[in-house]
């Protein structure tokens, strides 16, 4: 009798069929690892990432330098460790500077509808139009060239599309009886919108940040492919794309290697957000 | 192994699919066309305000000065002037000039459009950044400064239509060679006036509608960022010994869109060889690439007025803690050689007595005594740099020995190549890449450059004693003097250094076999009408 009454939640649901959808665990369990290497890079790094040894120049794999060396012989293995450092901490700093400004912006212009939810849309709109690598070109123009500002750009043009989705959310939740008995209660407006109305767009918030990730990490590589990334002899893994594109004749493992973790990185993180999007579509039974 | 193969057939697949059996070098050996890399898109085609590499490989085909380069690089040969006679003091030259040098449009190539021309470069209003190559010539400096504003006091006369005499300053070994140089070569009066007044600069009297010139080319065809065309001229007055009908200059920024061009079989010179592929083309290609002496010097600038750098012992440190032999052998990998004077070493002419050593305890102990890591934190420092693969890899090759040595933090800082310009304009920066070609084959073209004021200068570095022995060296009666001058020179700046050698550039190039006559000299000038395209086989 019990056990018939036993309910799964929802939550519950999405884990179950998050977990029978084999890439998607494939893609969490890639990422995962990936952040655990990232975080111990400087304990378990072979070599230092500056440290050149130009006698010895490039090299192919071997059992010194298992990815081979660059030109100024420098470890490959290495500088993709702490390269990944630099990606997956732009791939999740910008995301969630995207997170924040989309979510609150959504909330608001959604919640309270009428001429200024009609303002702020606008706003969006118009911010569309602007082409955004030139945006964040010139904003690396102006204030300089450092690390967490190039995250912050990147976020700063990433949240157009998630304002639009939370917005869309918020609109049909308003209508709906708890939050309509809520505002009859007299809660506070910011109170229904961080506490009924916010957390209530997660599923597709959590689904479109995954997609975002990989969105913002190819951002970060198209501006190091520029010049305009990190700087030497820090490495980023668009930097280090960069730099094999450029010898892939002659030192084919410069190029094959951090494209190969790239988009390894890339799918993973794709079949992760497909994954969650799945997972979390309530219309989706427990099978 | 088998990847790298794998690479290399779809390199060749995607080649052969490209062209037909045929390939674009073979067909212009039939049609008698010369297909060359050439760099950057040129800024223009004036002689006079033009200053790159890139603009003087198409003005090569489009003028003449009053004398050429030997294809060897064996002196002057007569270009406009068939013959002229020089006094017994050095001082006096008299050009006799061919009759039969035509402009474009027909008019005979006189004294008068020298004496034009050579006004134009000297007007202070012209602003021409080359206008020093003329200040040996009696009175250029001060008409060009504004102190006189006369011209007929500088010393150029046309004697009559075909008889041009020259005063100089003091007798100047280098006066004929610099004479080959564009920025002394004339220009058509009436197409300069036909689009604006003698001294207005960027005027359409370049475009190829417009263009008049008296070189064995005539400019055909502009396309920007992509190519100019040149045709033979059949008006040249040595157009007997043109063979080549048609010059094509291909413009790329790009290294690897040039490297693929060539290996395509679309040019017949590879005009930059990337540094990472030296050793593979010297296995592959042994009979293309071309490895010459170049007369030039990759150097870092610094800026004298800031502060640290503005110490004399902290640029020593700086220089002590560079390894300059380890940088060409395994960085530039050209057969450069590291450099120990600004101006680089010609057995022949000029051996400069100076040396730089690499010897980090030195500077550690320069440190020391200037009180780093004891009194004074160390300063972080930036290297500006244009983007290049070759100036990023030594960039941080530097970059790492000065962190091992000094434990100095440097910041690499690549812009492009007019921001690049415009900050070392501006004194914008604290140690910037550069290097300089001479433009004669004459240490004076290096050693100028570094007197108080002169517009390449760009350190802000003066110093009097060097002023005067520059000045005591152009009016030296004997060569062994005249050297002696110079080497002091070269010891004054190499303790100062406003700048740090690094290494004497060679010129590496592929060239198709089938060009001939492409000898090698240190100029890197190569006259085109002494060059054919001839079947190898």
């Amino acid at each position: 009798m019990s056990e018939l009454l036993q309910i799964s939640s929802i939550w519950q649901d999405a884990i179950f069929r998050l977990k029978s959808n084999r890439l998607a665990v494939f893609g969490g369990v890639f990422i995962i690892l990936l952040i655990i290497l990232a975080t111990l890079t400087p304990w378990i790094a072979p070599y230092d990432y500056a440290q050149q040894d130009r006698v010895l120049g490039p090299t192919p794999p071997s059992f010194q330098h298992l990815l081979g060396t660059d030109y100024l012989g420098r470890d490959l293995l290495t500088r993709l460790l702490y390269g990944s450092r630099i990606s997956l901490l732009v791939g999740f700093i910008a995301t969630t500077v995207a997170l924040i400004i989309g979510v609150t912006w959504g909330t608001v212009a959604g919640y309270l509808g009428g001429s200024i939810d009609t303002w702020m849309m606008r706003i969006v709109d118009t911010l569309y139009g602007i082409p955004f690598i030139i945006l964040i070109i010139l904003l690396m123009v102006v204030f300089g060239r450092s690390l967490v500002l190039m995250f912050m750009a990147i976020g700063a043009v990433e949240w157009l599309t998630m304002a639009r989705i939370v917005r869309a959310q918020v609109n049909s939740l308003k209508q709906r009886e708890f939050v309509l008995a809520a505002k009859a209660m007299g809660v506070k407006e910011t109170t229904i919108m961080t506490r009924h109305l916010i957390p209530n767009t997660l599923g597709p918030v959590i689904v479109y940040a995954t997609l975002t990730v990989p969105q913002v990490m190819l951002l970060e590589a198209f501006l190091s492919f520029l010049g305009l990334g990190v700087q030497a002899p820090m490495s980023s893994w668009g930097l280090l794309i960069r730099d094999g594109a450029v010898s892939m004749e002659e030192s084919w493992w410069l190029l094959v290697f951090p494209a190969v973790i790239f988009s390894t990185t890339l799918f993973s993180l794709n079949f992760l957000g497909d994954g969650l999007r799945d997972a979390l579509d309530p219309r989706m039974g427990p099978n | 192994m088998k990847l790298r193969n794998l690479f290399y057939l779809s390199v060749v697949l995607f080649f052969a699919s490209c062209g037909d059996s045929e390939s674009i070098v073979d067909s212009a050996l039939k049609d008698q066309i010369l297909l060359l890399g050439n760099g950057t898109e040129p800024q223009d085609l004036d002689p006079h305000t033009v200053t790159g590499v890139p603009e003087h490989k198409i003005l090569l085909s489009l003028m003449e000065g009053l004398v050429t380069r030997h294809p060897e690089g064996k002196g002057s040969v007569p270009g406009v002037a068939e013959r002229w006679v020089i006094s017994e003091d050095g001082k006096e030259y008299t050009f006799y000039l061919n009759k039969k040098a035509k402009w474009s449009n027909g008019d005979s190539v006189t004294a008068n459009d020298f004496v034009y021309s050579w006004k134009r470069i000297l007007m202070p209003s012209m602003a021409a950044l080359y206008a020093d190559m003329l200040y040996v010539v009696k009175n250029a400096e001060a008409y060009n400064r504004g102190e006189i504003g006369d011209f007929t006091q500088v010393g150029v006369k046309a004697i009559d239509d075909f008889t041009l005499k020259v005063s100089l300053n003091n007798s100047t070994p280098y006066f004929l060679a610099l004479l080959s140089h564009y920025s002394t070569w004339p220009v058509h009066k009436p197409t300069i006036e036909k689009f604006g007044e003698i001294d207005t600069r960027g005027t359409k009297w370049t475009r190829p509608e417009n263009f008049v010139g008296n070189g064995p080319y005539l400019l055909a065809e502009w396309k920007l960022n992509d190519v100019i065309i040149v045709k033979k001229n059949p008006l040249y007055w040595n157009a007997g010994i043109v063979t080549i009908k048609e010059i094509r200059f291909y413009a790329s920024d790009n290294d690897t869109t040039e490297d693929l061009r060539y290996r395509a079989g679309q040019l017949h010179l590879l005009n930059t060889v990337k540094i990472t592929k030296i050793q593979s083309y010297k296995t592959k290609y042994p009979d293309q690439i071309h490895i010459d002496p170049y007369f030039g010097t990759y150097y870092y600038r610094i800026n004298t007025k800031r502060e640290h750098l503005k110490d004399k012992r902290f640029r020593q440190a700086l220089s002590y803690a560079i390894n300059r032999k380890e940088i060409v052998e395994t960085i530039t990998r050209g057969e450069q050689a590291p450099a120990f004077s600004f101006s680089p070493p010609d057995p022949a002419n000029f051996y400069p007595s100076t040396k730089l050593e690499f010897n980090p305890s030195k500077s550690e102990e320069l440190f020391k005594e200037m009180g780093y890591g004891v009194s004074k934190e160390l300063p972080k420092l930036e290297i500006l740099y244009n983007t290049s693969e070759g100036h990023q890899k030594l960039a941080e090759a530097v970059q790492s020995m000065w962190k091992e040595y000094l434990g100095l933090e440097v910041e690499l800082v690549n812009v492009d190549w007019k921001t690049y310009l415009d900050r070392e304009k501006n004194a914008d920066f604290l140690i910037s890449r550069a290097g300089w070609i001479g433009d004669y084959p004459d240490p004076n073209s290096f050693l100028d450059m570094m007197v108080t004021g002169r517009g390449n200068n760009k350190t802000s570095w003066s110093n009097l004693e060097y002023d005067n022995l520059i000045k005591k060296a152009a009016s030296a009666t004997s060569t062994n003097l005249r050297n002696s001058y110079f080497d002091k020179a070269e010891h004054i700046l190499m303790d100062e250094l406003p700048l740090i050698p690094i290494y004497t550039y060679t010129r590496v190039y592929l060239l198709h076999p089938s060009v001939k006559g492409y000898y090698p000299n240190i100029l890197d000038t190569h006259p085109y009408q002494f060059l054919r395209l001839e079947n190898t086989n």
